[in-house]
């Protein structure tokens, strides 16, 4: 067709196509890069969420779900769950070991978790998750030399699995976000600093604390009244770090059984409420009332998804409690409105937002399309009055209007398709080495690369008098912007000091994310081209309407 | 199909009215003229004159004013109330322009400008196939081009860009050639030569009808009409 014939031509004779497939470029590069780390952040997220998470919780707060051993070996032994660990949540006051300057030790407000490490291990990454471990030959390498994990006999890990003391008191493993004295470092490692002097202080290595902290939760009733708080000292056994900023600066890890102890949620000897005494005349003990666990975490099976675990976790804790309700020998039973959640629908309100960011800049974005298409338009606008006279030599030889307008759609479509690829080619190249182009702004520039810019602005100028010289004004314009651009640059450099855009002491993660988001690079693909052939459109309508005699009558 | 001597080609009644601001100018008024099958006809008239609009309206590129009793005919069916679609075909297959200004595409090599109507033809397999190229390329060489395929326009002298026209209009195999001043961006030795060339094709069958101020070279024509105040006279022989 004629129209390949010509698009081939006018595309590789001219420079002005290739400013259009240069714009559509650099506006998809642009989507593609900022929804990709956005993306990127969101799936961190996650993933970090559901680190401590599992992939389905079932949960009833307060007063929890007693014989909750019973319930895992149920769960556990459906195709749809791998293994599953009882916890109990609640919240409590945590008196931290360092005293503030007015006096009085610091006191935090912290989610408690009460886990049995060994299971919480199956349902989540626990040891993945503790800070404070052998470190790896890479980890140790970018250690302070007095680093206590560099130790031959360092073994912080065998504390936090047993959450407690080799001398048998309860430990307790701390966000690492909630001691002041954990600073997070640019590279994204945590030093232990000195809480007002700012100085490296090894002394205040939080799990190497010998006073620990104080632990305060109060027990909630069933009908909901507040019982005498009960307070008791825990040796910190470890740090953790899940990378969601929320969680790291709020939650501890205390033993399950400390935390039932402490709520009144162990097993306890349940007695008659209807006043009837035993034969010592004390209230008629009926039997023991179970320990209790307000939330199950539950790991979904390989091959399965979260929901279908989720699905499967209901269905069996329904026909638990049916079971446990027809079952005269149980005293207490389960509560029948307990329900199951993915990770992802208890994760709602951390995930939610970053999602909605992330929505809000694609949408914010999309406006570059409406740029694409206007850099498009006003590129062809002035292609199709250049081409005026061709389009009346093809209508002379008996192209048709539709010819002609399909010659600058496909032209668009074609620009569209070349900048799209390019775009994501430059934005594969972007993101791949995001970090490296961080880190390269975050130094100074090298003093000999900034001063070897000055001579090539000098020649420049040079040039630029020489090409006046011989009266060539837009050789002389193009050599003087050329040197001024070179200077700038030059003194860009030379004063250059390094700015760590993303600071990582200050942001939550320590790399920016440099994966490309393919699903949504398709996307911006394909409405930068369809917007490129939208602005080629109204040229090609214009080019079809051109009159034919007009064209060719006057040369 | 026509026998040798009827009419091929024929506009009647023919009126084109220009608007220039807001003044009408009329350009042809009641203008008329047959073209039989393998003749040559030369219009004659003065610059400004209608010429142009004239060949405009028998080649389907324009259409009588509206509302006049002006037709066009080629072979005796009406072209100037054919379909857009129709006029297309008929500028693509039946007629051929040769313009003063050549008109070439600058952008295609001479062989690819002399394919071009044959792209446009929608004859997509044959279009861009061999025999459409070998075709051209015997047209070309048989104007004198065989060396200058590969060129683009801005590399060839004016006589061999009015070639390279020829051989587009003759790329179809129209019946009639229309040429407008075809010598008239010429110097006169080249204006001969493209002269001799289309009375070469002129004596093989090719009906011409072309546009000219100047006598002398109407004077090749078989017949020559003239273009005054808007209307044909004929010029006597």
């Amino acid at each position: 067709m004629y129209q390949s014939l010509l698009v081939a031509r006018y595309l590789t004779s001219r420079v002005i196509p290739f400013i259009a497939v240069a714009a559509v470029a650099l506006c998809v590069a642009l989507v593609i890069v900022v929804v990709s780390v956005m993306s990127g952040f969101l799936d961190m997220v996650r993933n970090s969420g559901r680190t401590l998470v599992g992939d389905v919780v079932l949960s009833w707060d307060i007063v929890g779900i007693p014989d909750y051993p019973e319930l895992i070996a149920e769960l556990e032994a459906l195709p749809e769950v791998e293994a599953a660990s009882p916890v109990i949540e609640t919240f409590g006051l945590l008196r931290m070991p360092y005293r503030m300057p007015g006096g009085g030790n610091k006191v935090e407000t912290v989610q408690v978790w009460g886990v049995e490490p060994e299971s919480l291990a199956r349902v989540v990454d626990f040891r993945d998750l503790l800070y404070w471990k052998k470190p790896t030959a890479e980890e140790a390498g970018a250690m302070m030399p007095d680093d206590p994990r560099l130790e031959e006999a360092y073994d912080a890990e065998a504390d936090a699995m047993a959450m407690r003391k080799p001398d048998g008191s309860p430990g307790i493993v701390l966000g690492i976000e909630i001691s002041p004295f954990n600073r997070r470092q640019k590279d994204g490692t945590y030093r232990t600093m000195g809480r007002f002097s700012g100085e490296q202080d090894a002394g205040h290595w939080m799990p190497a604390e010998p006073t620990g902290v104080v632990l305060t939760l109060v027990p909630v009733s069933e009908s909901g009244s507040i019982d005498v708080e009960k307070k008791k000292p825990f040796k910190i056994v470890n740090e953790f770090r899940t990378g969601v900023f929320q969680i790291d600066s709020q939650r501890v890890l205390i033993p399950l059984a400390e935390a039932q102890e402490m709520l009144r949620l162990a097993p306890a000897p349940l007695y008659a409420r209807d006043g009837e005494l035993d034969d010592g005349g004390r209230p008629k003990r009926l039997g023991t009332s179970p320990a209790r666990a307000t939330t199950i975490l539950v790991k979904a099976a390989e091959g399965y998804t979260p929901n279908q675990a989720r699905d499967a976790v209901e269905f069996a804790y329904a026909d638990w409690t049916r079971r446990a309700f027809d079952d005269q020998a149980k005293l207490v039973k389960p509560p029948p409105g307990a329900f199951a959640m993915t990770w992802e629908e208890r994760l709602q309100d951390l995930i939610g937002p970053v999602e909605k960011e992330r929505g809000l800049m694609q949408v914010l974005f999309s406006l570059v399309y409406i740029v694409c298409a206007g850099l498009v338009l006003a590129i062809f606008w002035s292609i199709v009055q250049e081409k005026t006279r061709d389009i009346g030599i093809l209508r002379a030889v008996g192209a048709g209007r539709t010819g002609i307008l399909s010659i600058f759609l496909v032209y668009g479509l074609v620009i569209g398709v070349l900048g799209s690829l390019g775009g994501f080619g430059l934005s594969t190249l972007i993101v791949g080495k995001i970090n490296e182009i961080h880190e390269l702004i975050g130094q100074p520039a090298p003093a000999a690369r900034w001063s070897a810019i000055y001579p090539r602005s000098a020649a420049s100028i040079v040039a630029a008098i020489v090409a006046t010289v011989r009266g060539s004004f837009l050789s002389s314009l193009l050599w003087i912007i050329g040197a001024l651009l070179l200077g700038g640059l030059g003194f860009i450099l030379s004063q250059h000091r390094g700015v760590l855009i993303w600071d990582p002491s200050v942001y939550y993660f320590s790399r920016i994310p440099n994966h490309v988001d393919v699903r949504n690079a398709l996307f911006t693909m394909g409405f930068a081209t369809l917007f490129s052939v939208i602005g080629a459109a109204v040229p090609a309508a214009r080019a079809a309407d051109t009159d034919p005699i007009r064209s060719l009558r006057y040369e | 199909m026509s026998e040798r001597g009827d009419v091929i080609l024929e506009g009647s009644g023919l009126s084109k009215t220009y608007r220039l601001g807001r003044v009408d100018v009329p350009v042809l008024r009641d203008a008329s003229l047959a073209v039989r099958s393998g003749e040559w006809v030369a219009v004659l008239g003065a610059s400004g004159s209608g010429k142009s609009t004239l060949l405009h309206l028998l080649g389907g590129l324009d259409r009588p004013d509206r509302g006049g009793a002006g037709e066009v005919r080629f072979l005796g069916a009406r072209i100037d109330r054919a379909s857009a679609w129709a006029l297309d075909a008929y500028r693509n297959r039946d007629v051929g322009f040769v313009f003063q200004f050549y008109h070439l595409l600058p952008e295609l090599t001479v062989l690819q400008n002399a394919t071009i109507p044959t792209m446009v033809g929608f004859r997509w397999l044959r279009g861009q196939g061999p025999a459409s190229r070998r075709k051209a390329r015997t047209l070309l060489e048989s104007l004198g081009l065989g060396h200058r395929l590969a060129h683009r326009p801005a590399e060839l002298s004016g006589g061999e860009r009015q070639r390279v026209a020829i051989a587009r209009a003759l790329a179809n195999d129209p019946r009639v050639l229309l040429a407008d001043e075809p010598t008239g961006n010429l110097d006169a030795k080249t204006g001969e030569g493209i002269l001799d060339a289309l009375a070469e094709r002129h004596r093989a069958g090719l009906t011409v009808v072309m546009v000219t101020h100047d006598p002398a070279i109407a004077a090749r024509a078989d017949r020559r009409v003239r273009l005054v105040d808007g209307r044909l006279v004929e010029v006597p022989a």
